[in-house]
C-alpha cells in the first residue's frame, strides 16, 4: 500500500470510525494438502498494511483452529519474532480446518484532544474519571475481529459454524474450490442475519512489487452475497467491515466487526 | 378407430424415441486414442505426475482416464485435477493409481465412458492431461471434443512438459 493511498485510507476511517491500526491476518503455508497419515502446517500471525510482507508482531495467545469435527484446537508450538509470530500445527485428520487469531470482543472509545485522535479501551458507563477535561468527538465502538483462513487436507468439509457476533463471513464457494478465473460467492452475517452493503476490500499478494494495489472492492448485495472473479492463481486478502449505531445501547454508541480473511485461488 | 390408430402411433413413436435414447448410451462406445508423450528435460530430473481426465460441458469430472503418481503428499501438485477429483474420493484416487512414468511416447486407448463404465451420451466434452514434475514445470492442456458419431483427430501442441500428443476420437 502506498502510504498516500494509506493516508487516505487513515483519514476516511478516522471520518467515518475508529480506523483499525493495521490490517491483521494470518497466512498458513499451506491452504490445500493431500496426504495419508497428516501433515503438518505453519501460520503466519502478522498485523501488516502489506499483502503479504509481515510487519509488526502479534502474540500468536489468541490463535484457535477449528478442527473438521467441530472442536477448538490450539497450535502444538508458537515463536514470537519482531515483526511475527508463526505457530505450528499437524492435521491429523481429513478434512476442512478453521485457523482463526481473533480479537476479543472489547468496548473502544476514541476521543479527540488538542487536535489528536486518542483511544482507550472502555465502554460508556465505565468512561467517568477516565477521559481527559477537554476531550471532544467522543464515541463508543463495541468492536470484534475476525482473522482467519481455511486450511484442507484431503476430502473437503463444510467447517462454517457461525456464532452470530458482529460481522461473519461464509463461504458459499467452499475455500478448497477456490480458483484462478472461476467465479467467487461468499456471505456475510451481522449478529446472525444476511447483511447487505457490507464493505469488502480484495488484494492479492504481492503489493510491494507493484505501484497500484489493484485492490477490488466491493458492498454486498440484499442477501448479503459478494461475488468475485479472481483473475490470478495466487494468494489473496479479504478485508470487510460493518458498523452500525446501538442507540439502545448503555455501552456503545456503535457496534462494527471486521472479517479478515486469508484465501488461495488455484491454477486452473 | 381413430384413437386407436393414433394411440398405436403414439406407442410406435414412444419405441422408436426409446430405441433412440437407448442407443445413444448404450451402443457400442467410441475409442479414444491418445498418444501421450513426455519431453526430454535437461538436468535433474524427476518423472511427472500425471492425470488426464475428460470434462463435459458444464466443467463437471465424468472420467479420469489416467493417474500417474508417487505418494500422496504429492497429488495436491496436480492442482485442477485435484481440485476438481482427487481430493474428493480416496478410494477412487486408490482405483485408478499408477506408477509414473519417464521421458517417452506412451500410446493410450480408452473406451468414452464415465467412470462408472457407462458410455459417455453424445455431446461437447474437453480432454484434460495435466502433467507436473517436481523442480520442474507443469502443462495444462485442454482439447474440446464431440461425440457426435464422427471420427476427429486432434494434434495437441507441444508444451514445456510435453510434445506433440495425438488425440483422436474413433467411433465404432
Amino acid at each position: 500500500m502506498t502510504i498516500k493511498k494509506f493516508i487516505a485510507l487513515t483519514l476516511t476511517c478516522a471520518i467515518s470510525t475508529q480506523a483499525l491500526a493495521h490490517s491483521r491476518w494470518v497466512l498458513p503455508t499451506h491452504f490445500n494438502l493431500s496426504a495419508e497419515k497428516g501433515e503438518w502446517i505453519m501460520v503466519d500471525i502478522t498485523a501488516s498494511n502489506e499483502t503479504f510482507n509481515v510487519d509488526k508482531a502479534m502474540g500468536a495467545d489468541l490463535v484457535k483452529i477449528i478442527t473438521p469435527d467441530g472442536k477448538v484446537s490450539r497450535p502444538s508450538s508458537t515463536y514470537k519474532g519482531h515483526r511475527k509470530s508463526v505457530v505450528d500445527y499437524f492435521l491429523k485428520e481429513s478434512g476442512t480446518y478453521k485457523i482463526t487469531n481473533n480479537s476479543n470482543a472489547a468496548y473502544m472509545t476514541s476521543y479527540k484532544i488538542n487536535g489528536d485522535r486518542k483511544r482507550l479501551w472502555a465502554n460508556k458507563e465505565e468512561l467517568s474519571g477516565k477521559l481527559p477535561a477537554g476531550a471532544k468527538e467522543i464515541q463508543t465502538t463495541y468492536r470484534y475481529s475476525r482473522i482467519e483462513s481455511y486450511v484442507t487436507m484431503n476430502t473437503p468439509s463444510n467447517n462454517f459454524k457461525t456464532d452470530g457476533k458482529l460481522l461473519e463471513l461464509i463461504p458459499v464457494t467452499h475455500p478448497s474450490d477456490i480458483a484462478e478465473n472461476e467465479k467467487v460467492t461468499f456471505t456475510f452475517l451481522f449478529n446472525g442475519k444476511a447483511q447487505k452493503n457490507v464493505s469488502v476490500e480484495i488484494t492479492a499478494d504481492g503489493v510491494r512489487y507493484r505501484n497500484d494495489p489493484q485492490t477490488l472492492k466491493l458492498l454486498s448485495n440484499e442477501k448479503g452475497e459478494i461475488t468475485f472473479t479472481p483473475k490470478n492463481a495466487g494468494r489473496y486478502l479479504l478485508i470487510a467491515e460493518h458498523q452500525e449505531n446501538t442507540p439502545q445501547s448503555a455501552l456503545a454508541d456503535q457496534q462494527m466487526g471486521s472479517v479478515f480473511l486469508t484465501f488461495e485461488a488455484q491454477l486452473n | 378407430m381413430k384413437t386407436k390408430i393414433a394411440g398405436l402411433m403414439l406407442l410406435l413413436l414412444t419405441f422408436i424415441n426409446f430405441t433412440v435414447v437407448a442407443n445413444s448410451s448404450n451402443s457400442a462406445p467410441t475409442t479414444l486414442n491418445i498418444e501421450l508423450t513426455l519431453k526430454q528435460q535437461l538436468g535433474e530430473y524427476h518423472p511427472p505426475y500425471v492425470a488426464s481426465w475428460i470434462e463435459n460441458s458444464q466443467g463437471k469430472s465424468v472420467r479420469t482416464l489416467l493417474l500417474w503418481r508417487e505418494k500422496a503428499k504429492w497429488l495436491k501438485d496436480i492442482r485442477r485435477w485435484w481440485r476438481k477429483i482427487g481430493k474428493k474420493d480416496a478410494d477412487f484416487v486408490d482405483g485408478i493409481t499408477s506408477a509414473t512414468r519417464i521421458t517417452g511416447k506412451y500410446p493410450l486407448s480408452f473406451l468414452a465412458e464415465n467412470d462408472n463404465k457407462t458410455s459417455l451420451q453424445k455431446g461437447k466434452y474437453t480432454l484434460f492431461i495435466e502433467v507436473v514434475r517436481e523442480n520442474g514445470g507443469r502443462a495444462m492442456i485442454r482439447q474440446p471434443f464431440s461425440l457426435n458419431g464422427e471420427k476427429a483427430t486432434f494434434t495437441l501442441a507441444a508444451t514445456n512438459e510435453t510434445d506433440e500428443i495425438k488425440f483422436s476420437v474413433t467411433p465404432k
